[in-house]
């Protein structure tokens, strides 16, 4: 039974975690700036920087925790799982996204440069959750089912861990755009690009095998120890000359104008799109100030395929699983619902961008954009075919 | 893989002199057709394809799903209008995954599936026969590492065989060397899911053809035979034909729905009884997600609504005496529906509109105030009576008929109370409440075929994911008392991760045979950046 004060308590939590986010976003990309460069190209926390990365590492764990208390106390007061509405999805996937960037990137792949990228995609989910806020309750009967609390919980992990795939394509793609610039500018002949550069670069021998594309974990790359530039073989081109080489205009730009575009369609509330808009336009601002402190586009894009490639498989599952439930509950597994039709659309997305990077002609920054699309599939599927589109998910009226 | 297939030869050139244009003939294009559809370029254009076949069908509303939706793009009331809803039509855009392109992309997906597999299999099978082969200049391979070992050669190689074994990787003996190699399951798996796809094709195939679909809505105490007219709806797939209904008699004993005190529904549970030749053989509850199995049908739970029964009386003459089944009139406590009571003689049809109160109190004023509680605790019948010529032998719904002037007459009444309408000549009685609940009757073969394809989906697709392929050679040849071992190792993919394996190898290797530790271990760790040497690795085409 709903649980007044403990519904109250989990609110508050997510209030918390929201803010400690934000707070911990700023930390990361402060230690993003307070990074500074040898003579050798190598970029090296001050030890400001590092001190407040530190920081910020700590009050990121120290959210996540509140934050997973909130979802626990939501579950204790509903008495039920706590992924019921959108809401709590959204509340999840921050949550997963979170977890996703402190494990995996940080302290698994050494990347805790990118970690103020991820919260930023958590907070943004957090907002829209509170845009789509529903009172703790109890589910209809349909959802009542061990078979869809499998299936929620695959969908939400996989979309988790997507999400962080995405914030590692997106890098890459500026990070390349960036890397080219200045190859092309310092006269330099440039073979290609970088992105994926794991089967393309001119490294790889022409009968190299084809499926190369799973170039192991970026070795050599530690979080403080120093960022390689991507100059280490060629001559040392200014990392600044990376940032000039971008716009700092359409960096804020683009985003601010995507998202609040976004918000309107999806909800239309012109306030919530103003702040989301000025929050995109500063996380914009961000990536175009620590475009020379990423990781070389190669290494964000092997980063952005072991992440895809580690959800695909849960995402595949997750779609299976929902079949069964549908099975169960309505009689068949499969109708072509919108919600059904979405998920199976990102899925195939998500299929594509694997072929993609191991075909010729596509792998680089056309597979890339195949990556991007996928993901705005997926916040298609969620946002708005939930909020939009009426299917069987819409329930009303009978059972 | 497939992206590496040689592309199609120019035709030989034609004599000199020939005016004929350089057309291949109908074999050369077959076989053109064939390569271009192996081509991973095709498969990647084909998910493009259903990807944006999915998009239109988000979009667009579908009949199959929101029939509804439809009928209102059709007729321009919503939508982007009448005109662009008969393209819309014509392109069978309404029901995508219906429509002719659409299964025209599905056979052009297996068509190039089968194209890529094929090939691929086979090699996937002459790759995974052959025993690992002798490796050459070995200390020319960049992860590469030479021990000396106070054993003997055999005993070495021996040692190196355990070690390997260990680590589940095939080995073989080629003179001085052991060489090893795993990581099959890498192509292994992706082939065992891309060939799942013909299974969840079958399945579904299978399923639509000899399936079946119907539902009926039934009122507490009546039942219906699983024969095809008792149906309401029904779908039978092409292939399930009269004689493979079952016959069995299902009748709804009961109907129970429990609410949450914020009156959101808990549960809906229809107790029903199955018996067949008029012999009890099982009564079970259906719950949503709990359908009831029984001999290849599957009943499950998928409405309910209310069902007043209602005597309607001419005198000593009943006409109607029956559960009408109400549908949702808005809200959850409020239910309507029609009864059609006399239909012949056009002149004299007569009919209710019924409209069901669950909560409905008396307020001071002796009017009904409705209250929000969804269960039939205080509920009310309003029934108004029409006559005339209602048009109620037109083949439409009960709801449709010929309204006219109103009702003649409207009466409230509580269960188990009586009302003279028209002057007394008709008497229509609200006998009691009761429940009606819908029901779905599904035969769903092909299921564990779709089960099976499923699994194997998922069973091949981890390993293809994560899976790599990789060699391990180690040579042993005698110098002075004990040998001279030389450890190498390629990989085709995940090179950094087979940096740390081969490390751990090398080591393993050198606690089996006692090697003291050479001053540094110069090679092994070496990142993957020049071009490897020989052996040159085979790869499946
Ligand atoms: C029906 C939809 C299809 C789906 C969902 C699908 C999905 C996948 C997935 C998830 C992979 C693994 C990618 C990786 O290992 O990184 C893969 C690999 C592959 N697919 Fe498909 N596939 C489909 C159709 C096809 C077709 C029609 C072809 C043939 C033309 C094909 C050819 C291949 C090949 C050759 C690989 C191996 C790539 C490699 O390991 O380098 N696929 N596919």
């Amino acid at each position: 039974m709903p649980n007044e004060s403990l519904a109250q308590l989990s609110n508050t939590l997510f209030s918390v975690a929201l803010i400690t986010y934000i707070a911990a976003m700023v930390g990361y990309f402060f230690r993003l700036g307070f990074t500074r460069f040898t003579s050798q190209g190598v970029v090296a926390g001050t030890a400001a920087g590092r001190r407040v990365g530190l920081l910020a590492t700590g009050v990121a764990v120290a959210g996540w925790l509140v934050h997973l208390a909130s979802v626990t106390t939501r579950g204790v007061a509903a008495g039920r799982v706590p992924w019921a509405n959108m809401y709590e999805y959204s509340s999840i996937l921050a949550l997963g996204a979170v977890a996703v960037g402190l494990v995996v990137v940080q302290r698994r792949l050494g990347y805790g440069h990118l970690v103020g990228f991820v919260l930023a995609a958590a907070v943004l989910s957090m907002t829209s959750g509170l845009l789509l806020f529903t009172e703790a309750g109890p589910v209809v009967p349909a959802l009542n089912s061990y078979w869809i609390k499998i299936h929620t919980s695959a969908m939400m992990t996989a979309s988790s861990v997507v999400i962080v795939g995405f914030v590692a394509t997106a890098l890459s793609l500026v990070k390349d755009t960036a890397e080219r610039r200045v190859a092309a500018r310092s006269g330099e002949s440039y073979v290609g690009s970088t992105v994926g550069a794991a089967q393309v670069g001119a490294a790889a021998p022409a009968g190299a095998a084809p499926d190369d594309r799973t170039e192991g974990r970026p070795d050599g790359y530690e979080a403080d120890a120093g960022v390689d530039i991507g100059a280490g073989d060629g001559e040392w081109a200014s990392p600044l000359a990376q940032r000039e080489a971008l716009s700092p205009v359409l960096f804020p730009l683009v985003p601010a104008v995507a998202v609040t575009v976004f918000v309107l369609a999806v909800w239309r509330a012109p306030g919530a799109a103003i702040v989301a808009g000025s929050v995109a336009a500063l996380l914009g601002t961000a990536a175009w100030y620590a475009v020379p402190f990423l990781p070389p586009a190669a290494k964000l894009d092997n980063l952005a395929y072991r992440t895809i490639a580690f959800g695909f498989p849960i995402w595949t599952f997750a779609i299976m699983a929902g079949a069964i439930w549908a099975e169960e509950a309505w009689g068949r597994y499969w109708g072509w619902d919108p919600k059904e039709t979405g998920s199976f659309f990102t899925w195939v997305l998500y299929a594509s961008y694997l072929h993609a990077r191991s075909t010729h002609g596509w792998r680089g920054r056309r597979a890339a954009w195949v990556a991007v699309v996928a993901f705005v599939a997926l916040l298609v599927t969620y946002y708005v075919v939930n909020l939009w589109i009426v299917g069987l998910h819409s329930y009303a009226g009978d059972i | 893989m497939t992206g590496t297939v040689s592309p199609p030869k120019a035709p030989a050139p034609l004599p000199s002199g020939s005016r004929l244009p350089d057309i291949p003939g109908p074999l050369e294009t077959l076989r053109i057709a064939w390569r271009r559809l192996r081509r991973m370029a095709t498969a990647l254009q084909l998910l493009f394809a259903l990807a944006a076949a999915s998009v239109v069908a988000t979009v667009i509303p579908q009949e199959p799903v929101t029939a509804q939706s439809v009928e209102q793009w059709r007729s321009g009331v919503t939508g982007p209008g009448a005109g662009v809803a008969r393209v819309l039509d014509e392109l069978g855009l309404f029901d995508v995954f219906g429509s002719w392109w659409f299964a025209a992309l599905t056979v052009g997906l297996v068509v190039s599936l089968t194209g890529c597999l094929l090939p691929r299999w086979r090699a996937f099978v002459r790759v995974a026969r052959r025993p690992p082969a002798a490796g050459r200049n070995l200390e020319r391979l960049s992860a590469s590492t030479v021990l000396s070992c106070p054993l003997e050669p055999e005993q070495a190689l021996r040692a190196a065989e355990r070690v390997l074994g260990r680590r589940r990787f095939r080995r073989r003996r080629v003179g001085s060397q052991v060489a090893a190699e795993r990581g099959h399951w890498r192509e292994g798996g992706s082939l065992v899911f891309h060939t799942a796809f013909y299974l969840l094709l079958l399945g579904a195939v299978i399923g639509k053809v000899f399936g079946f679909a119907g539902s009926i809505s039934l009122a507490e105490g009546g039942a219906f035979a699983d024969t095809r007219i008792a149906y309401d709806a029904a779908q039978p797939g092409r292939e399930f034909d009269l004689g493979d209904h079952r016959g069995f008699v299902a009748r709804l004993d009961d109907f129970d729905v429990s609410y949450f005190p914020d009156f959101t529904p808990r549960d809906f549970r229809s107790t029903v009884t199955i018996s067949e030749d008029g012999q009890r053989v099982r009564t079970a509850d259906i719950r949503v997600n709990h359908p009831l199995r029984y001999r290849g049908m599957t009943l499950y739970q998928i409405g309910f609504g209310m069902a007043p029964h209602v005597v309607v009386r001419a005198g000593d003459q009943v006409l109607l005496d029956e559960r009408v089944l109400l549908a949702p009139g808005g809200g959850s406590n409020l239910w309507a529906g029609t009864a059609k009571v006399k239909v012949r003689d056009p002149d004299s049809q007569i009919a209710l509109d019924l409209a069901l109160a669950t909560d409905a109190r008396l307020g001071d004023d002796g009017q009904p105030v409705l209250g929000p509680d969804p269960r039939p605790r205080n509920p009310v019948l309003v029934s108004s009576l029409y006559f005339g010529d209602l048009g109620l032998e037109r083949p439409v719904p009960a709801a449709d008929f010929d309204r006219g002037d109103g009702p003649v007459e409207t009466a409230m009444l509580r269960p188990g109370k009586t009302a003279k309408l028209a002057q007394g000549s008709l008497t229509v009685e609200f006998r009691d409440l009761g429940y009606w609940s819908g029901l779905q009757v599904t035969h769903a073969p092909g299921r564990s075929i779709l089960l099976a394809g499923a699994a194997l989906l998922l069973v091949g697709l981890i390993p293809s994911l994560y899976s790599y392929r990789r060699r391990i050679w180690v040579e042993a040849t005698p110098d002075g008392a004990g040998s001279r071992v030389t450890v190498a190792g390629v990989a085709l993919q995940r090179k950094a991760t087979f940096t740390d394996e081969f490390d751990a190898v090398v080591s393993a290797l050198r606690d089996a045979v006692g090697s003291r530790p050479p001053p540094r271990p110069e090679a092994g760790s070496q990142p993957y950046s020049q071009p490897e040497p020989a052996p040159s690795p085979e790869r499946s085409p």
